[in-house]
């Protein structure tokens, strides 16, 4: 009887560990979207760009998603026979925007703008992979055919790397002040 | 422990650990979720901000500011680089008119009474609703023939409002539109007038003068226009020139403003009049007074005597005679008469004393001196004040009162009685956004946008030697179901009907003030020049935050002649209520430096503001000179009873030196009865001690006008402050040393 409890504690202060441990080390890296919205088709397919939905990208420390006005924008008329549009229009038409899951969650610390990054010309797949032949989003790259990697890892030092030797290819200098600690710790 | 026990614990361990973690991304909700807009405004990129030139309100000052709005959101305030009165800076007030905005304690819809008067039990209503109960009891009134029984009470609106709410006054034929707020300035217009002719606050050129002899001005923290006048200080110190002007400060408890100053002459309270005319007597004596008239300034002058003052003032003669000597030979000085001064019984006297100090001088009109705006629309009724008002809701002559942007329960002395003569009123409608102590009492309550939400404009007075205009626009869409002020009066001009119908046939607000502006332009040949059309020049107002012409007027020359002054000064010092003997203290008051008349009580970021003087946060106090407290046996954060002929408070005891031994001094701003959940019960309000005395030319409620007595209670608790120690204990921070030491280590070294 003894043992039976100190074997429910066990399991019980383990559950928590590994609860915590998921919640805190491992982010859920191609979250579902509430519409089942397609970059393959989108991106890659239909060849739009980045910036026609992401407007705000070049001006702004947000790239933006796409308001929903600039769905119907096209989706008023294109497929309007399909069930996944139909939800996307009934959005629409009950004036709420669309709550789509965020992919790429920088911590608060750190200030990203995407303005800065366009604008050298750093293209959006550098960091984002190669969405255009994404269903879904995903973080999850594959690697010896092993899905264990990031597509970026979004790490200090990885941030550094870029501005130190890849930047160069970019702007022809490594970024001014680009390894300062209030660069991107403001 | 056996193996068997081992394997399974890590077995238990290790099966608990995957559970938890699967179970853990099941359960896991999204990190975070990108919300879009539906619709995008055209004007608003997430993560940019907009920055909108606008009006502050929080004192009537008048700046211009700068509202960082993100997503629609209003974010921080900054003062208008371009605005020439507060040239990009802004004080504390200013930047907490955030939380105004943001308050959990505004009054989010229309409200009206519905159980007793003044228990704070209200229901909610719609506008429609409250609007008509509103223009029903008007439209009743006029037809019963009382039209002239409504009275309309507020700030001190300048600008288009104010031209708004007095056409709707006149229209519905009641001539009882006043204005009252407790630092409203009167008695320094007023000596302006009597003196130099001028129906405006001078523009006092501290900037660019050299010697600053401030009679209990503190113009770095409350004074009339703190933010103008602390960064002329900081150039009047550090100019140009290289020239370090000098500031002597005369007062009897030491201001921020008396702390930076380089002489502090506490003289006697309610004397300052007295040793302003003295100073004036012996620069017209001592033959630093040039002009032609100076007999007959002397004979005007005569019974000023520096030697008699010393006796009045406790200030040495030959103190007084220095002070003159500076004042009357460098070039330029400047004279400031403060609300320390101008809030005795006799304050207008104080202040045309301090006027003819600076035409003995020859301050007036030139560089570093007194500047005259010109003629302010501004004029002061001696008559309809907040005192008729009481006196007529007493009588029962007032049916309607509506208030605006004014608390006059909380600011002025409970031996006015304006609480009870306000219970006399049969219908009392408050506009304003916040359940203040007057709002607490009204009948039916139509909330207005706080400033960041509303249009507006206001026409600086004092300005700065020529006029400056300053737009308010709405930096951010209304939080709650409140109105702007001036759509409350058009609608309540549709509802009312008839004439003032006729006379208001604007759809909003903003369009009447455009309308007000186009006049403006086409009259004013400036304007016109620097915009082809009138929406150029209307844009051109909306970026810049207002109309300033770009380069400065030419100072013109007033004149202060001698002749019908004796009128206005009093040779006698200030009179204080209470014997001597039952009540051995001067009672000074003074606007607490963030929340000055209590209006900033309500804001956090004010309340936990050290003041600067004394660092308490959250409350207030009186300060007591340390010799006082020590021969009554206080120490500090004693509660004390303050007592004055007129009633009591409690406060607690800030050991203050830089105050005279037989004055005690208390902030006014805290002690609210309602006003929200910061500003309620915090500390104890001043105002109520104050006998009802008004100043016999201006009526101005007079502040500085009561001795009391302080006595011990059993309750003491620890003064929240952030200041440490004021002794040293022995640790030498500050180093001194004599004179005489100062002179042998000189002669040793050369």
């Amino acid at each position: 009887m003894k043992k039976f409890i100190l074997y429910i504690i066990i399991g019980a202060a383990t559950f928590i560990m590994g609860y915590t441990i998921n919640n805190m080390y491992s982010p859920d890296l191609s979250p579902v979207q509430p519409i089942p919205f397609s970059h393959k088709i989108h991106a890659g397919t239909n060849k739009i760009p980045c910036m026609y939905c992401h407007i705000y990208a070049e001006n702004s420390r947000h790239a933006g998603v796409p308001n929903v006005k600039r769905c119907m924008g096209c989706h008023s008329i294109i497929r309007t026979d399909s069930p996944l549009i139909q939800t996307l229009t009934s959005y629409w038409e009950k004036k709420e925007p669309i709550p789509w899951v965020k992919v790429y969650n920088l911590p608060d610390h750190v200030y990203f703008p995407h303005k800065r990054h366009v604008k050298a010309g750093v293209p959006c797949q550098r960091c984002h992979g190669d969405v255009a032949n994404m269903d879904r989003i995903t973080r999850q790259a594959v690697s010896f055919g092993i899905p264990y990697a990031r597509v970026s890892p979004l790490k200090m030092g990885w941030c550094l790397e870029c501005h130190k030797n890849e930047a160069q290819k970019y702007i022809g200098t490594p970024v001014k002040n680009g390894t300062d600690c209030w660069t991107c710790h403001n | 422990m056996k193996r068997r026990d081992f394997l399974k614990i890590l077995g238990v361990g290790g099966v608990g650990t995957g559970l938890g973690y699967f179970f853990g991304k099941a359960s896991k909700p999204p990190a975070a979720e990108l919300i879009p807009y539906l619709n995008p405004p055209v004007d608003v990129i997430p993560g940019v901000a907009n920055w909108y030139p606008s009006l502050c309100t929080q004192c009537s000052a008048g700046c211009g500011i700068h509202v960082r709005v993100m997503e629609g959101r209003a974010k921080k305030i900054e003062g208008n680089p371009l605005h020439p009165i507060n040239k990009g800076k802004l004080c504390a007030r200013g930047q907490a008119s955030l939380q105004a905005l943001y308050n959990p304690d505004r009054i989010k819809k229309p409200l009206k009474r519905r159980g007793n008067r003044g228990k704070g039990d209200f229901e909610e209503i719609t506008w429609e609703e409250g609007i008509s109960i509103l223009s029903k009891n008007l439209i009743s009134l006029s037809e019963k023939g009382e039209a002239d029984q409504l009275y309309l009470l507020t700030s001190q609106i300048r600008g288009s409002l104010n031209n708004l709410l007095n056409s709707f006054m006149v229209s519905y034929g009641s001539p009882n539109y006043l204005q009252y707020e407790l630092f409203q300035n009167k008695n320094l217009l007023h000596a302006s007038q009597v003196t130099m002719g001028v129906n405006a606050i001078p523009h006092y050129d501290i900037a660019n003068t050299k010697y600053l002899l401030s009679f209990g001005a503190d113009f770095s923290s409350t004074w009339v226009s703190p933010v103008s006048y602390s960064y002329a200080y900081g150039q009047m110190r550090q100019g140009e020139d290289g020239i370090r002007g000098k500031l002597v400060q005369i007062e009897p408890r030491l201001s921020l403003t008396g702390a930076n100053a380089d002489e502090w002459v506490p003289a006697k309270p309610g004397t300052e009049g007295v040793l302003a005319l003295a100073i004036a007597y012996a620069i017209v004596e001592d033959g630093y007074y040039k002009g032609p008239d100076a007999a007959s300034w002397k004979a005007l002058l005569s019974g000023y005597s520096p030697k008699d003052a010393a006796v009045v003032t406790e200030v040495a003669e030959g103190r007084i005679r220095e002070i003159a000597k500076e004042f009357g030979q460098t070039r330029p000085s400047l004279a400031i008469g403060g609300e320390n001064l101008a809030r005795y019984e006799n304050g207008m006297s104080g202040l045309v004393a301090v006027n003819i100090l600076n035409h003995l001088a020859g301050n007036i009109g030139v560089r570093g001196g007194v500047i005259p705006n010109s003629n302010g629309s501004r004029t002061i009724d001696f008559k309809n004040n907040i005192a008729a008002l009481a006196e007529a809701a007493s009588a029962s002559k007032v049916k309607t009162l509506l208030v605006y942007d004014t608390n006059p329960v909380f600011t002025t002395p409970k031996a006015m009685k304006t609480e009870e003569s306000l219970r006399n009123i049969p219908f009392i409608a408050s506009f304003s956004s916040f359940m203040d102590e007057t709002t607490a009492m009204a009948d039916l309550i139509l909330p207005a946008h706080t400033s960041l939400e509303d249009w507006g404009d206001d026409f600086a007075d004092p300005s700065v030697g020529y006029p400056v205009a300053t737009l308010m626009q709405p930096a951010v869409s209304p939080f709650f179901n409140t109105m702007g002020i001036g759509d409350i009066i058009l609608s309540l001009a549709k509802g009312v009907g008839g004439k003032v119908k006729d006379k208001m046939q604007w759809n909003g607000f903003s369009d009447y003030l455009k309308d007000a502006w186009k006049e403006n332009y086409s009259k004013d040949k400036d304007m016109l020049a620097s915009a082809l059309t009138f929406d150029e020049f209307w844009n051109q107002l909306l970026t810049r935050g207002g109309w300033w012409p770009d380069e400065k007027a030419k100072v013109k020359a007033v004149s202060v002649s001698p002749k019908g002054i004796e009128a206005h000064i009093s040779k006698v010092s200030s009179r204080f209520e209470g014997d001597e003997k039952g009540f051995p203290l001067y009672l000074t008051t003074y606007a607490h430096s963030s929340h000055l008349d209590g209006r900033g009580a309500n804001l956090p970021w004010l309340q936990e503001m050290p003041d600067p003087m004394t660092s308490v946060v959250w409350g207030n106090w009186i300060e007591v000179n340390p010799t006082t407290a020590s021969s009554l046996g206080i120490k500090e954060g004693e509660t004390v009873t303050v007592e004055s002929p007129f009633g009591k408070i409690n406060a607690h005891v800030y050991l203050y030196p830089g105050i005279r031994p037989d004055t005690v001094s208390m902030p006014i701003g805290q002690g609210h009865r309602a006003y929200g959940r910061y500003a309620k019960d915090t500390g104890s309000n001043p105002i109520e001690i104050l006998p009802f005395k008004e100043d016999p030319e201006t009526r101005e409620i007079a502040l500085n006008s009561t001795r009391v007595r302080i006595s011990r209670t059993t309750a003491s608790e620890k003064m929240v402050k952030i200041e440490g120690s004021t002794k040293e204990l022995g640790r030498n921070i500050v180093q001194t040393i004599s004179p005489e030491e100062f002179k042998r280590m000189n002669k040793e070294v050369s």
